[in-house]
This record gives C-alpha cells, sequence and structure tokens, in this order.
C-alpha cells in the first residue's frame, strides 16, 4: 500500500487528493495542515468579512470529505521540516509521518511590511481564517482602517470593510491602484469608481511608521508626515511562499519550490501544486509564481495523476489572470497587461459613460493579454486565444468589437485544429 | 459518457427560438407573457451567434475538463454524476472566475450570479431548446469519453 503524504488542505492539495484517492483506490493519503479548520475557500474570505456570506459558505468541500475520500487528516500541525533521504516529514510537535510520495502545497503567506510597529495589535493580513476572524472583532473597536496596498487584498478588504460601515483610508505605494496588473488608463476608471462609492485612495505614498500606545494601532505616519487615525490596518502586499520547510535540502528552490512540467521537484518522489510552486509562465516561459486559485487546483489535479501513474501529464505552464468585481463593476485581467516594449502592439477601445475598457496586447500576431473593464462575458474566449498561441491576424478587428464571441474565432478553430483539439470544439459541425 | 448539445451549423437559422424557450424555460414562471415581468430579468443560456455566413446557437459544452469547475473557488461549479457541469446557485457569489476561463463565452450573469446550461436537468422531454429547434440543428449527444 502506497503511502501519499499531502501538506496543505487549500485548493492544490485537496485537488490532488481527489486525483490520488480516484486512481488508486487502497493507497494511503494522509493531508497535514497548519490550520485546525474543514476545507475552506480563503478567495472567499473578502466576502465572508462583509458579511456577503455566511462562515458555513467559507467551506470548499463538506465536512464529510476526509471521510469520504477516506483520507487521514492531521490538522492544526505544521510541519517545520522534511527529509528527503529518510522519506519523512516532520512536524512542530516533534513526530514524524513517513511517505512513498509528497505534494509540497503549502501555499503562502501575506506578505507583512518591514514597518516599525507593525507587531501592534490590529495589523492583520487577509490569508487565512483566523485573520478574518480577529479582523471581525477588530472592527467592532473601528471608526477608521487603513489598507496597505493597492492590490487585489487591498482593493477586495477595503470594500468588505466599507461595507460594514467603516472608513476606509487605501494607502497606495505607486502612482495608481492595481499597479501589478495594469497600466494607468484603465486602474483610473477602476478608481474612479471605488471612490465615488466612499473609500478614499492616497496614491504614491508609503506608511512609513505604524502608531500606538499600549501595544494597539492608533494611527498611521506616511511618508509625507501626515497621519492616518485609525485602529485597523490590513496589509494586502502580496504573498511569499511558505517554503521554509524544505530549506537545506536537495529541493531546489529560487523564489519558491522549483518544478518541472510534470510539477515535480528536483527530488524524484516530492511534488509540488499551488502557490508554493514555482513552474514556467504559459507566455514568457520563465520561471514565475501566479498564485492563483485555478493554476493551484489544475496545478494540484496534475500532481496527482503524476504522483500515482508516473509523469504522464504535463502542465501547460502558469498563466496570471485575475477577475474581481468591485461595487458592481467587473474587471478581467489575463496574461501581460501592460505595454512593456514596442514589439507589442496595443489595441483598446472604451466607453468612459458606461464604463466599458478594453484592452489587448499582441505580440507577433499572437494575443498575449487583455484588461476588460465594465463588460467581461466573453474574458473566456479571449483567454483562450492567449492559451492557445494562434495568429489572431485574421480576427483582429473583431476582438474590439462589442459583438465579439466565439463565431469569431471559428476560422481560427478549424485553421488550427492541432491546437484546439479538445472534443468541445467538435460540437459545431 | 459525456452527455452535451451538438449544433449543425448547416441548420441553424440564427431564428433565437432556442434563447426564447431556454430564458422562460428557467424563468420563475415558466411562462412567456409573466417571464418578461420578472426581475432579475430572464436570461438564456444559449446565444445565437455569426460569422459571415455561419450561424452557430451556442450554450454549455459541458466539457470534460472543465476549466469554470477548476476556477470556481466556491465549489458552486462542479461536475455531476453523469459527467454535466452543473452549477449551484446558492453557493456562487458572483467573482467571475468561471467566465474568465469558459472557452466558449457561455456563462452569463444574472443578478449577483452565473448562470449557464443545465441540460434542463429533470425535464421529462429533454432540453428546451433542442425540443423547439424549428429545424432541428439542435440535438442531445451521449459521447464516449476519452479515457484520459
Amino acid at each position: 500500500m502506497k503511502r501519499y503524504v499531502i501538506i496543505g488542505t487549500s485548493a492544490a492539495g485537496v485537488s490532488a487528493a481527489e486525483v490520488i484517492r480516484k486512481l488508486d483506490k487502497t493507497a494511503k493519503i494522509i493531508m497535514v495542515s497548519d490550520e485546525n479548520y474543514p476545507v475552506y475557500s480563503r478567495c472567499l474570505l473578502s466576502y465572508y468579512l462583509a458579511n456577503d456570506i455566511p462562515e458555513e459558505k467559507l467551506k470548499y468541500r463538506d465536512e464529510k470529505f476526509f471521510d469520504q475520500n477516506s483520507i487521514d487528516p492531521v490538522l492544526g500541525k505544521k510541519v517545520v521540516k522534511i527529509e528527503p533521504q529518510k522519506k519523512v516529514v516532520l512536524l512542530e510537535d516533534g513526530s514524524k509521518i513517513e511517505y512513498d510520495t509528497l505534494l509540497i502545497a503549502t501555499g503562502a503567506r501575506a506578505k507583512l511590511e518591514n514597518i516599525p510597529g507593525k507587531e501592534k495589535y490590529g495589523v492583520f493580513g487577509l490569508r487565512t481564517i483566523s485573520d478574518a476572524k480577529q479582523i471581525n472583532t477588530r472592527l467592532n473597536k473601528t471608526k477608521t482602517a487603513v489598507m496597505l496596498g493597492g492590490g487585489l487584498i487591498g482593493l477586495k478588504a477595503a470594500y468588505a470593510v466599507h461595507k460594514r460601515g467603516t472608513e476606509v483610508v487605501v494607502v497606495v505605494k505607486s502612482p495608481h491602484i492595481l499597479s501589478q496588473i495594469m497600466d494607468s488608463e484603465p486602474a483610473e476608471i477602476v478608481q474612479k469608481h471605488i471612490s465615488q462609492k466612499g473609500i478614499q485612495i492616497q496614491t504614491n505614498l508609503a506608511a512609513v511608521e505604524i502608531l500606538g500606545s499600549n501595544q494597539e494601532v492608533e494611527g498611521v505616519k506616511l511618508e509625507n508626515n501626515t497621519v492616518i487615525q485609525c485602529e485597523l490596518i490590513i496589509v494586502g502586499k502580496g504573498v511569499q511562499p511558505n517554503i521554509e520547510l524544505v530549506k537545506d535540502t536537495e529541493v531546489k528552490t529560487n523564489y519558491g519550490i522549483v518544478v518541472n512540467e510534470y510539477l515535480q521537484t528536483s527530488v524524484d518522489n516530492i511534488y509540488a501544486a499551488g502557490d508554493v510552486a514555482e513552474s514556467n509562465d504559459l507566455i514568457s516561459g520563465n520561471l514565475t509564481i501566479n498564485a492563483l486559485w485555478p493554476n493551484a487546483v489544475i496545478q494540484g489535479k496534475i500532481a496527482g495523476y503524476n504522483m500515482v501513474l508516473g509523469n504522464t501529464k504535463k502542465y501547460d505552464g502558469t498563466l496570471a489572470m485575475n477577475s474581481v468585481e468591485f461595487f458592481g463593476l467587473p474587471v478581467i485581467t489575463c496574461g501581460v497587461t501592460k505595454q512593456k516594449d514596442e514589439t507589442i502592439e496595443v489595441l483598446v477601445t472604451k466607453n468612459e459613460n458606461k464604463p466599458v475598457y478594453k484592452k489587448f496586447f499582441i505580440k507577433n500576431g499572437v494575443l498575449i493579454g487583455f484588461v476588460l473593464i465594465g463588460d467581461v462575458e466573453q474574458a473566456g474566449v479571449y483567454n483562450s486565444l492567449v492559451r492557445k498561441k494562434v495568429d489572431i491576424t485574421k480576427i483582429k478587428e473583431s476582438l474590439v468589437s462589442e459583438k465579439f464571441d466565439f463565431a469569431k474565432i471559428l476560422p481560427l478553430v478549424n485553421a488550427n485544429k492541432e491546437k484546439f483539439f479538445e472534443p468541445e470544439y467538435c460540437e459545431i459541425v | 459518457m459525456k452527455k452535451t448539445i451538438i449544433v449543425e451549423t448547416e441548420k441553424c437559422l440564427g431564428c433565437k427560438t432556442c434563447e426564447l424557450v431556454c430564458a422562460v424555460q428557467h424563468s420563475n414562471t415558466k411562462n412567456l407573457e409573466l417571464a418578461v415581468f420578472e426581475q432579475p430579468t430572464p436570461v438564456p443560456r444559449r446565444k445565437v451567434e455569426y460569422i459571415n455566413s455561419v450561424i452557430i446557437s451556442d450554450g454549455c459544452h459541458h466539457c470534460e475538463e472543465a476549466l469554470c469547475v477548476s476556477a470556481c473557488m466556491s465549489a458552486a461549479m462542479y461536475k455531476d454524476v453523469d459527467g454535466t457541469t452543473q452549477h449551484n446557485e446558492e453557493k456562487c457569489v458572483g467573482c467571475n472566475m468561471c467566465i474568465m476561463v469558459c472557452p466558449f463565452g457561455v456563462i452569463k450573469r444574472k443578478g449577483n450570479v452565473v448562470v449557464k446550461c443545465d441540460l434542463c436537468k429533470g425535464r421529462e422531454n429533454g432540453p428546451a431548446c433542442v425540443e423547439s429547434c424549428p429545424t432541428k440543428a439542435l440535438k442531445v449527444s451521449m459521447q464516449l469519453q476519452q479515457i484520459s
């Protein structure tokens, strides 16, 4: 009986476990997590914080998940080290778990800035259910909340806290919000929309010190020496992969744990998937972590297959993509979303009144990315063009048309059958 | 076994009967005259699309490797035991992640959630669009699934 150990019970860990169980009915599967909750979806935490959904709805699988799949859960225990030579993982309480094949799906954690005062009570990330609950408690004492960071986490948290009736200020170091995933023109549309709903946004400003006596947050000092009085600070400055457990082992790391196209690490019987795994980017080919739920699920699945069947399934590569909706304004971005140089052609269409804004990035005739605001319904069709890397020159005009839909890419599908090989493309005859 | 709806482009006239009956079938009242007053307005899960002289009626293909299911962070989108891709509106938070990855662009927004073709699950005579298609351009297909 083979022993599979999976570290992590989120997107990648769960999808891997389900595949492993499907392929091997008798194997022993052990899942370890430092969190002591049933399987839940972190991406829903901002919805929970906003009171848009009850705690019950955070569940990604029902409580019987471990039983139904005959998985032995080891919850509330952190893995501190793995020993590839001995094929064991060491837990913080000193106990050991043996494995034949291991999946590291430890994810990432919120990056807390190195800012004086960050240890004061009232400073949180928004990454775990425990973070959300602590923020919930703190909200009772909060009149003003400050978000550090104008990315997706900062803005989703800002929306949630605003919805709870708290005054919110978003402090952004960059010249505009969402600077990681779009340039200034689309970002300003989103920024204007959010500001109109009552969320204050201060750009080009970094926080320099968190203030407060008695170890409790009372304010934040910015680099222009102004002070914002606040009781709660949520830090949304990105995430960093949890790789400490493989430190000083044969498992190769870069920023995250480096994996090949089979999601296998530099050690044969150890795989990695999800936000901890650094794999080839679908567009650039460079080692990248696109820490996203859909990528984690697919990586987990593929890792699961390969852990049971040997390296049989290849991963196409990781693709940056994001979907978010702020106060009724949907935004979807994918792939390359900034014009890095002149070799990238840019197409834009906009209607400021609605507002609708669409921007497409094309290189050597191939769509390599896009930003959609306001009208996102056909995002997946554009996304498929990015993934399939086909020459879109013939249909370039219709990309920016508001009538764009799947039919418009039919000539490309028919001319590139080797790339559009999925059986679904044969269902239009 | 994979269950889905096939469209024969040569027979499709683009009459949009499928869109209309789909919207009515998925309305609260299931009655056209009353459904038009519902809020939010009933949404068809099929869409007639054109390119040059080719017309297709497209809807969810119930993909074997359903990207929408992988992308769904609330587990609202799921694979049913019959292989079809189904959606639980109760669990949906309207994050649009499924819309972000659907290669056919056939997942729609309705109010705060998304909706898609459910093959008229539980309807005695099968999908309403197939039943009502005047030229029989639409048909339900059962295919042997590829072993992956």
